[in-house]
């Protein structure tokens, strides 16, 4: 029996594509990852057939490369290195439960943006989400990869909101982290499996983020939910430089004052508000060269008494730092409304934003504390001169993460087809840079991992040693991260 | 007297959380100085503390560990400051002191112990009753010829060794001050050493002897107040010798006395002393100067004692008189270390440490004499010449500028 | 049987010769076995005392080479401290004892294994900051509770347990390979503890730390924030019968109230958690033990027994809500304190009696220095925590609800305190989740007493897995994996992998 005969025997032989233009499209992506194109491509439904074909997998040394969101992708992870079949998951797309009273959605990795954040609304929650994902961006997968999120002050860890999880490792065995790993099977477990940690000294979670699915295939995720906020004001606080942005956030966040907090620069802002390109060539210039974005909220339970004790912080922070924070947007008034449905919702439209008017996009992000953010941003600043990128054309998103104690820098390139070559050789150039000057690239996706290992032999050499145990023949995703 | 056994309760029930070694929670003033244990600072195992002394005895009460040399040296060098033991029973019901006295007197009874130097003062106390071997019949020529002093009054002043010997000026200085407050008392005669090194180290039945002889010196002349400005002799009179016999006089050191006279205005303090100060509560006096009061019973169920105990916890120590004497003072700035009142840290002067240990004694002093310039103070002040004997002679081995002075120094320059 | 000289003289050579002992008299104080061990340990051939990495380093590989096991500790106050077999030797580190950095900027301090909770948190409050104090006491090392051990402690409502908090670690593997976890990895400095990659943060600490069976940590960076109450807070009394005065708690006048209220049923008391964990307000929110309640408030075993035979703590303790409220402004005090009434009304939750309130307002070892387990022992030293594991907050109720059921038994035959309301619930992050855990005490003077905690962890198990719920968090390592393990994901399976990989020579820890 041939290979696609195996898998049709378990997935059905509708839920496998062996079409050679759908194949060839996994072959790359919009990421200078140069990869080849997949056997097949096969979409399980449910844990035991995910068990099954990573079984099959082992037996026959094949690769696998998981994928769970929708195109266009960006970061190479899904590009396989070594061929292989694609295990796709969107139609594992199960909401298994929501849970208001806990607060807390369990849903398998097929379930996206686009989906989940209208459904939760209708319970009165809402999700941590990233900045402007794509509709079909996998929920389970932003979490894996440990994506920023929005709303800093309910992000305790790196991790958050992520919490346990139901994985098939490498080796075909199926485990159940933090307190979904039991007493007992799923059946009998009456815990809500919101504990992360553990079982025991070790949390099998981490191992799994930021691992491009060369540890395990995660088959549903418990993530927290938060509850809706019955009243949200949204500020607008512009500043001209980079050294600007860390001071008002840092006080905000140290009394919690704010919900969604985010920096935008104007291209960033212009990209993602306007209409169409002259829109965005007049948005660009006349927005102020960076905004801090900030929403105060109400809950359930005298919310508008809950706004007014925040904007009173809002306004005295602002005014001891001499920044000031408006209601309006400077430079694009009367679009408050579109960037607060922007912040509370997935990108929804086709093309996806980063694409809408270069035609590609190329994104540099790393980790930064906050004392060094503005000191990337110069990196940056002279890397695209030296390259001649028009520096004016770099979109720049800073994200306060974990109580803001970590910030997420990114800076997207957009380009257009003759550009190709020089934007591969600045995001090399400021990648190497950028690392050697301790940015943290705690995401090293495609030739980030090369730059990142080289530096950190020691932990390559424990990761591999775990890959040889819950992946011993690496049979998923090899040949990203170290591996 | 108590013996090892009594303590077993104390051995089984350390749980190792630290408290011996460390300041009380609420002393804590930042990384620096929140040590308490000056052996444990010094050599680092757990062995050398308040928890590894009573694991200590509990072995060798079961046989698990046999002397040796080392051992020995172990047991001594704690300067039974009693910090581990009130530190300890901030939290829980032990007696960690009691069994470290215990421990040493067990040593002794073996023939172990003391260590050879400690040997001396039973040896000294038997031939001149005092325990630097001076003759008894100079312990009271401090005493000038021309001061008036009651025959038959019910307060005496009781000396101590260190003071008659080594110090006499405090003394002097006790007996100007007690006169400038017209008080009525005398100098006690034919006072032995109160015992208390004897008692420190394990010679307890010496120590037992010099007791008997002062409660029956006190009982003859019908002495009902004791006072003394050694911090050594009051934390003796109330902790030790209430277990040899009922004591039925009150004991009161120098600084409580001018507490008293300060408040009532039969004393004044009419002179200005200029200077930054910080104040060491000796341990005799501060944390180990509440009244032992004996305690024959069953620790039942649940650690309940019957009948109920009444604890020496510290909490009732000597700390506020001298305190207010010196704010008294007029221009005196009195600076508080960290460690203070009843985490006070030791001097390394006491438990017969100086003379067994003189190099472990000058580290525990440079210790606390780094705390007291940290404060900023120009002087350290104290009320036991223990704590003299030790810093002083830290201060000029290390030549440090910060100076020592007796609480009754600073009290005659101020009246 | 001691170490072989010439191992002895190896040791010696890196620690220097005042720091490495195999006295006796020395030893006697590591083997000392705690009043609740089930088994004495055995005693341990040695003691070294490590003065920084470059020693530890050596030293571990030297007992790979030599196949001699070794355990680091700090104060030692729990069993993962104690040797359970001959040949091993302590690695004492009480003289790495530095705080490296307190970044104020970016909220993290970065110490070594010495640092004490006392030392920490008042260097911390003196610059407007603070971290998850566990419950151990003052005298307890910091990086344990992060890297070591558990870490649950009453602040954890407007926090997290001490897992979320630690960030970048330095750590010597039990090869003797030093590794360094996150950003600190490739020199990105210490804030981000996850990365590059796969966090191998999931390595260092579970649910719970290995207790030094996984090699010994040796840095750590942990996560601060801003402390709301006041920067230094003076004490009244002496000890044991310190106070504090609640004005001095606030940082601004006002801003700083304690609440403790009695609920009709537990459920009550779970739905009141819920309702102010959506509403997002309270500094500390907690079911505390009631018990242990009164071991803080009273100052002698004797004391204790009064106040327990008064019957007073049963009555409003039992099913009592501890909240404090701590704000930046008068404003937001009076906003919190409005939607917690609230609530409080909507609950059926009453004041409960006011002298008992008062003595939680004053008391410093619950709210300053969560130093509660240092008492615990002092009812005879019979005493043993079970439960310990985390879930939703209406998940701990509910198993909650059921230890009436296995502990009842135990309480009718006497062997242990009539307590069957002593757990806490400390939910984190506001109410998302919440940490269960269960305090028994018995009467060590019962013949075979150091066997009850033992028959009440199996019942308790036995209930918790009857009934599904998820109370008992299981070992890291140790003989209990095999026997738990298949009844959570097999996890003894990948742990025994892992051990085995990483420590091949099975030198480090128990």
């Amino acid at each position: 029996m041939d290979l696609k005969d195996r898998l049709a025997e378990i997935v059905g032989r509708d839920n496998i594509i062996d079409d050679p233009f759908l194949l060839e499209s996994y072959a790359k992506d919009y990421s200078f990852v140069s990869g080849r194109a997949p056997s097949l491509v096969v979409y399980p439904q449910n844990k035991d057939q995910v068990q099954k074909i990573v079984r099959i997998a082992n037996e026959i040394k094949m690769p696998i490369v998981p994928v769970s969101s929708g195109p266009p992708r960006f970061h190479g992870d899904t590009v396989p290195c070594k061929g292989g079949i694609i295990v796709d998951f969107s139609k594992m797309k199960r909401i298994i439960k929501i849970d208001p009273i806990n607060r807390y959605v369990i849903i398998e990795p097929g379930v996206t943006y686009g989906e989940l954040i209208p459904e939760l609304r209708k319970h009165g929650l809402r999700l941590n989400i990233p900045l402007l994902p794509r509709a079909s961006k996998s929920v389970v997968t932003s979490r894996l990869e440990r994506e920023p999120v929005l709303i800093p002050k309910y992000q305790y860890d790196y991790l958050d909101p992520l919490l346990t999880l139901e994985v098939i490792f490498g080796t075909g065995d199926e485990f159940r982290t933090g307190s979904a790993s039991g007493p007992g099977p799923l059946e009998i477990l009456k815990a809500d499996k919101v504990n992360p940690w553990g079982p025991g000294s070790i949390d099998f979670f981490r191992f799994l983020s930021g691992a491009q699915g060369t540890m395990g295939l995660v088959t549903w995720a418990t993530i927290k939910v938060e509850v809706l906020p019955s009243l949200k004001n949204l500020y607008f606080i512009p500043v001209k430089s980079a050294r600007e942005i860390v001071p008002p956030i840092d006080a905000l966040l140290r009394k919690r004052v704010v919900d969604e907090c985010l920096v935008l620069n104007n291209a960033f802002m212009a990209a993602i508000l306007a209409d169409n390109h002259v829109d965005y060539e007049k948005l660009r210039a006349d927005l102020p060269p960076w905004v801090v974005l900030v929403c105060l909220a109400g809950y359930q339970r005298r919310p508008e008494e809950r706004i007014a004790v925040m904007e009173k912080y809002l306004k005295e922070i602002c005014t001891s730092i001499g920044v000031q924070a408006y209601t309006s947007l400077p430079g694009a008034e009367g679009r408050e409304s579109r960037v607060l449905e922007l912040l509370s919702n997935s990108w929804n439209k086709e093309p996806y934003w980063k694409l809408r008017f270069d035609g590609f996009c190329q994104d540099i992000f790393f980790l930064s504390p906050p004392s060094k953010v503005s000191k990337f941003v110069e990196i940056m600043n002279e890397v695209v001169t030296r390259f001649n990128y028009p520096k004016e054309e770099v979109r720049c998103y800073i994200q306060p993460m974990v109580q803001g104690r970590g910030y997420h820098c990114e800076f997207s390139l957009p380009y257009n087809i003759q550009q190709v070559e020089i934007v591969r050789r600045l995001f090399i150039v400021a990648s190497e840079i950028l690392i050697r000057d301790s940015a943290f690239f705690s995401r090293p996706y495609g030739l980030w991992a090369e730059m990142v290992y080289r530096q950190y032999p020691e932990g390559m050499r424990v990761l591999k040693k775990l890959k040889s145990i819950f992946d011993p023949n690496n049979i998923l995703n090899p040949g990203k991260l170290c591996f | 007297m108590d013996t090892l056994e009594d303590y077993k309760y104390t051995m089984e029930l350390c749980n190792r959380c630290g408290q011996c070694k460390w300041v009380l929670g609420p002393k804590f003033k930042g990384y620096k100085y929140a040590e308490i244990c000056p052996i444990y600072m010094r050599y680092g195992y757990n062995a050398y503390s308040g928890q590894g002394l009573i694991n200590i005895a509990q072995e060798l009460l079961e046989g698990k560990l046999t002397y040796e040399d080392g051992l020995i040296q172990l047991i001594y060098s704690c300067t039974t400051c009693g910090a581990c033991d009130i530190n300890c029973k901030s939290i829980r019901d032990m007696e960690v002191l009691d069994t470290i006295l215990a421990l040493r007197a067990k040593c002794v009874e073996d023939g172990w112990g003391p260590m050879p130097k400690h040997k001396d003062y039973a040896q000294l106390v038997s031939e001149s009753h005092n325990i630097y071997g001076k003759p008894h019949g100079n312990r009271l020529q401090w005493v000038p010829k021309d001061i008036q002093l009651s025959e038959d009054s019910d307060t005496a002043y009781f000396t101590g060794c260190t003071t008659a010997y080594l110090f006499p000026d405090i003394a002097l200085n006790t007996i100007k001050i007690l006169k400038a407050a017209d008080i009525d008392f005398k100098v006690l005669t034919d006072e032995y050493c109160c015992g208390a090194l004897l008692w420190r180290t394990g010679q307890r039945e010496v120590a037992k002897k010099l007791a008997e002889h002062n409660l029956e010196v006190l009982r003859v002349q019908g002495i009902r107040t004791l006072i003394t400005s050694c911090a050594y002799c009051y934390g003796t009179f109330k902790g030790f010798y209430p277990r040899i016999a009922k004591v039925d006089f009150k004991v009161l050191h120098i600084s409580e006395v001018v507490q008293k006279m300060l408040k009532e205005e039969k004393l004044k303090f009419n002179k200005s002393i200029k200077m930054k100060v910080t104040y060491h509560d000796p341990c005799l006096l501060g944390r180990l100067s509440e009244e032992y009061i004996p305690w024959t019973g069953k620790i039942k169920a649940f650690g309940y004692h019957d009948p109920p105990k009444k604890w020496r916890r510290g909490t009732y120590g000597v700390y506020d008189a001298p305190r207010e004497v010196l704010r008294a003072i007029p221009d005196i700035q009195l600076i508080e270390m960290p460690r203070n009142e009843e985490n006070s840290f030791c001097c390394g002067g006491g438990g017969g440490v100086p003379d067994a240990f003189p190099d472990l004694a000058l580290w525990i002093a440079r210790e606390r004499l780094d705390e007291a310039k940290s404060t900023g103070a120009e002087a350290i002040v104290s009320c036991c010449p223990f704590c003299k004997l030790n810093l002083e002679r830290a201060i000029k081995i290390l030549n440090e500028e910060i100076r020592y002075y007796d609480l009754t120094d600073l009290i005659i320059r101020a009246l | 049987m001691g170490l072989p000289k010439n191992v002895y003289k190896m040791f010696e050579d890196i620690v220097g010769p005042e720091y490495i002992s195999d006295r006796e008299y020395i030893l006697a104080a590591y083997r000392h076995p705690l009043p609740n061990m089930p088994q004495k340990p055995v005693s341990p051939e040695a003691i070294v005392l490590p003065g920084n990495t470059e020693e530890v380093q050596k030293i571990v590989q030297l007992c790979n080479k030599y196949k001699i096991k070794y355990i680091p500790i700090v104060s030692g106050a729990w069993f993962d401290a104690y040797p359970t077999q001959p040949g091993t030797i302590i690695l004492d580190l009480k003289r790495m004892n530095k705080i490296l950095e307190i970044n104020e900027e970016d909220c993290y301090a970065v110490i070594e294994p010495g640092v004490r909770h006392g030392q920490l948190k008042t260097e911390l409050m003196k610059r407007g900051l603070s971290y998850p104090v566990v419950c151990a006491g003052p005298a307890c090392s910091v990086l344990t509770s992060f890297a070591c051990f558990s870490g649950d402690h009453m602040m954890q409502w407007s926090s997290s347990r001490t897992n979320r908090y630690l960030l970048g670690a330095e750590w010597v593997l039990p090869t003797g390979e030093v590794l360094k976890v996150g950003s600190l990895g490739y020199g990105a400095g210490w804030f981000c503890p996850d990365g590059p990659g796969p966090s191998l943060r999931g390595l260092l600490k579970g649910y719970v730390g290995w207790g030094g069976r996984l090699g010994v940590v040796t840095k750590v960076a942990i996560g601060l924030d801003a402390w709301k109450c006041a920067e230094e807070i003076p004490f009244e009394g002496r000890s044991p019968s310190y106070r504090v005065r609640i004005q001095d708690c606030a940082r601004i006048p006002g801003c700083f109230k304690t609440f403790i209220f009695k609920f009709p049923s537990l459920d009550n008391v779970r739905d009141a958690i819920i309702e102010i964990g959506k509403a997002e307000i309270g500094f500390a929110v907690l079911k505390f033990f009631y018990a242990t309640a009164g071991l803080l408030m009273t100052e002698s075993a004797n004391e204790f027994w009064e106040l327990w035979n008064s019957c007073l703590l049963q009555k409003e303790m039992a099913l009592a809500l501890w909240i404090y409220l701590a704000t930046w402004s008068p404003e937001e005090m009076s906003y919190e304190e409005r939607v917690l009434m609230d609530i409080i009304k909507e609950t059926g939750g009453e004041p409960i009696d006011e002298s008992l309130r008062l003595k939680w307002q004053e008391s410093v070892d619950f709210f300053f220095l969560n130093s509660f387990v240092q008492r615990t022992a002092r009812l005879g030293g019979g005493w043993m925590p079970l439960m310990l594991s985390a879930d939703s907050v209406f998940h701990m109720f509910e198993a909650a609800k059921k230890i009436p059921e296995f502990l009842n038994d135990f309480i009718a035959k006497g062997l242990i305190l009539k307590a069957p309301d002593n757990f806490q619930i400390v939910p984190m992050e506001y109410g998302h989740l919440a940490h269960i855990e269960l305090i028994i005490f018995y009467d060590r003077n019962l013949p075979e007493s150091q066997k009850i905690p033992i028959y009440v962890i199996n019942k308790s198990l036995e209930t918790q897995i009857k009934y599904g719920y998820h109370t008992h968090m299981p070992p890291g390592t140790g003989p209990g994996i095999e026997k738990l393990g298949s009844l959570y994901s097999n996890y003894h399976i990948w742990v025994t992998k892992i051990k085995k990989a990483f420590d091949p020579n099975e030198v480090s820890g128990l």
